[in-house]
């Protein structure tokens, strides 16, 4: 108690001289996130946190606003030819990198030259699914993409945050590894160091084009893996913003008068796959009765303190083209016989993987450990950090022997649309290591609609065959599509202008701090 | 303390070790209590599987997650829904077995290489020792990591990794008395008529040191228990459901601050527990050192 009044009066003293001298007082924001960043290379980063991050130097040709709608950002227009293959760029003018290079044409062919490069190995590659023919600078604030197959959501892929403009210079300067640790952008915030382990610090960019950004003098991410941690710095004063905010301290940090606790929706999809290519999970019956025997609400209520609503189906509403289904029913008898037609009267063993190692995974695989336990099927449960998930999962060669059976893993559409949602998911040509089909699943009919829903142009066909798949996708039940979150975070109520995006990632550009 | 007493009871009975043993340890009255504890909890955890009132993995109430105490949940409910009491009980069979089996296995292991070191010295006991003097030069939960990580995680190979680091200390204990031991006066006698090494070691020696490794087992097992415990918290032991002690704390991490009881439970159960064995184990090495009390 006494050492809380004296930091109070601490804090009193510390506003009291900054509105005494505002001048010259810093405005320094601090940011707690879950996880370690895996890189500052968006290009080469599969975690949204990552890119989330790097939008304070970079910026991309397109963007999303807070319902996730595009938006030109570097980009002035666009226009498309007739037969959706041609893409001519207007680009903003007297924009410059924080080395000083001009933001021009050039450099829009250099990072998609460079994505597009398989030699390059980056993790993104298969965003654009080989699908881009060239890349010109037309002049200096023209460019031009020409496709090899009609795409009728490519304006969504630039806008995705993985695709950003990196200084042409730097990128010829660091080469295609080295550039993950001397960031170049356009961004509000030029890049200062990173600590793996401890920090990463950006400080503001003078000289940036949107006048008057940004409001703040720097922004220290700073990885707080412990969701208790990440909640005590927050009261503390530590830190400005967290997210995400541990749902089991909603209420207790509600009831602090200077926090602000913000529940805001997501296009964040929670679910368990099952690899459709192993025994005994190659048995239909298998998937859907485990996706029976699962309780989707006690998962909402347990691992996320009703912070989550069950998904209804493959794709979550607020990506576009997405279709409500219906939550899988919880029906254990109905689970039980499934499991003794398929031959399982007593259930198996089996592994239980989760994708994350935070206090959330714990407690939802325990959830579904318990409830899979109701049928017979025991498991032993593995929470995977994030070296380990690469290893046995992401990066697994060949799918023969992929260990992998049941995982607990997420996904956000960052590209808004439905396409981002399924294809590198569900579409047989997305097994790891190129893409995230961990359930290995492979349906020539969602593939074929993945494929036709791509080369129509026209928004109702487009529709239907994205329909069609969700729906095929359902009845095979690779997945068992668990909740779709809320994204809780907490801010310090002098901070503003910082908001959760749907996909889990931030926009933080109009930061400010009172 | 009982001077006037003692002169009497002397001549009304004889005085057999045993008898010696529990006229010291009685006066103990803390350590009374420890041992009359640890037998309770001993019972509880043998009798566990028909007495817990839920089954402790497989019942579950999403209800009533994190319930306060009550009639119907003693000890509370904990954020999975699962009753606190019926997990602390299973759990104390866990935890005991490891610490009780885990501490035999290095108190066997451990008296053997003593005996062999301290009778026969020379390179044998310059070998065992110096091998002692290695395991010695880790901090222990820091050894029992390391095993652990060799051989993976799971509960037994938690109690090979404990085991493995409880040996130097019995050794270094048993060689020690068996250095003083072996050149008293019956020990040599017993060699002058032309008994074997093995008669002299199993006769004579090994029983003198038995009071020192059962006061050293008890205080030890305390240890074990509690470094069992910390590798399942850190998630190398235990796996989820099990109902131990050090993982129950760890699922409870992220809702200790709003429920208190899911944490506060499992750590009285490893606080008293590991409290009353180390109050026994210091009963018993008063009762059994002859150094102390000598009447």
């Amino acid at each position: 108690m006494k050492i809380k009044s004296h930091s109070m009066l601490f804090a009193a003293l510390a506003v009291g001289a900054a509105m005494a001298v505002p001048a010259y007082a810093a405005k320094d924001v601090v940011f707690a996130v879950a996880s370690q960043f895996t890189t500052t290379d968006p290009y080469d980063a599969n975690d949204t946190l990552s890119q989330a991050m790097a939008k304070s130097f970079y910026e991309g040709l397109f963007g999303f606003d807070k319902d996730m709608k595009v938006i030109p950002v570097l980009a002035e227009s666009y226009t498309a030819s007739k037969d959706g293959l041609v893409y001519t760029i207007k680009l903003k003018k007297g924009i410059k990198f924080h080395d000083g290079t001009d933001f021009k044409a050039d450099a829009v062919k250099a990072n998609l030259d460079r994505v597009t490069n398989p030699e390059n190995k980056l993790k993104r590659y298969g965003l654009y699914n080989n699908n881009i023919a060239k890349t010109e600078a037309v002049d200096d604030s023209t460019a031009r993409i020409t496709l090899k197959t009609p795409f009728s959501a490519f304006i969504n892929q630039l806008a995705h945050p993985s695709t950003v403009m990196i200084s042409p210079t730097a990128l010829a300067k660091y080469g295609n590894k080295d550039i993950a640790f001397n960031p170049v952008g356009t961004g509000p915030f030029k890049f200062v160091e990173w600590k793996q382990t401890d920090y990463l610090k950006v400080a503001k960019n003078e000289n940036y084009w949107q006048k008057g950004l940004p409001k703040v003098d720097s922004i220290t991410w700073k990885p707080v893996i412990d969701s208790n941690s990440r909640a005590a710095v927050m009261q503390t004063g530590e830190a400005q913003f967290t997210y995400p905010l541990p749902y089991e301290q909603a209420e207790t940090l509600k009831a602090k008068a200077d926090l602000d606790v913000v529940a805001a929706p997501s296009i964040i999809l929670r679910y368990l796959s099952m690899n459709t290519q192993q025994k005994p999970f190659d048995n239909p019956k298998v998937r859907q009765a485990i996706a029976y025997a699962i309780n989707k609400e006690a998962v909402a209520k347990i691992a996320f303190s009703g912070y989550a609503t069950p998904a209804d189906g493959i794709v979550p509403e607020g990506v576009e083209y997405s279709v409500k289904i219906g939550v899988m029913p919880y029906d254990v008898a109905k689970a039980k016989q499934l499991l003794t037609e398929a031959g399982y009267p007593n259930g198996f063993e089996t592994e239980l993987w989760s994708g994350y190692n935070h206090s959330i995974a714990q407690k939802l695989t325990q959830v579904l450990q318990q409830q899979l336990q109701q049928i017979g099927i025991r498991t032993k449960i593995t929470l995977l950090e994030a070296g380990q998930r690469v290893e046995k999962v992401e990066s697994w060669q060949d799918p023969a022997t992929a260990p992998v059976r049941l995982y607990y893993i997420g996904w956000s559409s960052s590209t808004g649309e439905a396409d981002w949602a399924i294809r590198p998911l569900l579409a047989s040509d997305s097994w790891p290591p190129k893409l995230f089909n961990t359930a290995y699943y492979k349906s020539d009919k969602v593939d074929g609609d993945i494929k036709s829903a791509l080369l129509t142009t026209d928004k109702t066909e487009k529709a239907k065959f994205y329909k069609d798949a969700q729906e095929s996708i359902y009845k095979d039940a690779p997945w068992v599509p668990l909740v779709t979150e809320k994204l809780l975070s907490a801010k310090s109520k002098r901070l503003s202008g910082v908001y959760t995006m749907p996909d889990g990632s931030f926009d933080i550009i109009n930061v400010d701090l009172k | 303390m009982t001077t006037a007493t003692v002169p009497l009871t002397s001549t009304a009975s004889v005085r057999t070790p045993w008898t010696e043993f529990w006229r010291k340890f009685k006066r103990q009255h803390a350590a009374v209590i420890a041992g009359v504890f640890v037998l309770l909890l001993v019972t509880l955890a043998i009798l566990a599987p028909w007495i817990v009132p839920y089954d402790a993995e497989n019942f579950f109430d999403y209800d009533s997650l994190n319930a306060r105490p009550s009639w119907k949940h003693w000890f509370g409910v904990d954020p999975l829904g699962r009753d606190i009491l019926s997990r602390l009980l299973m759990g104390a069979r866990i935890s005991l077995t490891a610490g009780f089996v885990s501490v035999a296995v290095g108190a066997i292991v451990g008296t053997v290489l003593g005996l062999v070191a301290g009778y026969r010295e020379g390179w044998w006991d310059r070998i065992i020792m110096r091998l002692c003097d290695v395991l010695f030069a880790f901090p222990g939960i820091l050894l029992a990591i390391g095993i652990v990580a060799i051989l993976g995680g799971g509960m037994i190979n938690v109690i090979i990794a404990v085991a493995i680091f409880s040996i130097p200390t019995f050794a270094r204990l048993v060689r020690g008395n068996t250095l003083s031991l072996k050149h008293l006066t019956y020990v040599e006698a017993a060699r002058s008529v032309g008994a074997s090494d093995w008669t002299i070691v199993m006769r004579h020696i090994f029983p003198g040191t038995i009071a020192a490794v059962v006061v050293y087992f008890s205080l030890r097992i305390g240890t074990s228990i509690i470094t069992a415990a910390s590798l399942s918290f850190i998630g190398l032991g235990a796996q989820p459901p099990t109902p131990e002690w050090g993982a129950m704390l760890n699922e409870a991490r992220s809702d200790m601050m709003t429920s208190p009881h899911v944490a506060i439970f499992p750590s009285l159960a490893i606080f008293f527990t590991v409290l009353a064995f180390n109050l026994l184990g210091d009963g018993l090495r008063d009762a059994l050192d002859p150094k102390i009390d000598r009447r």
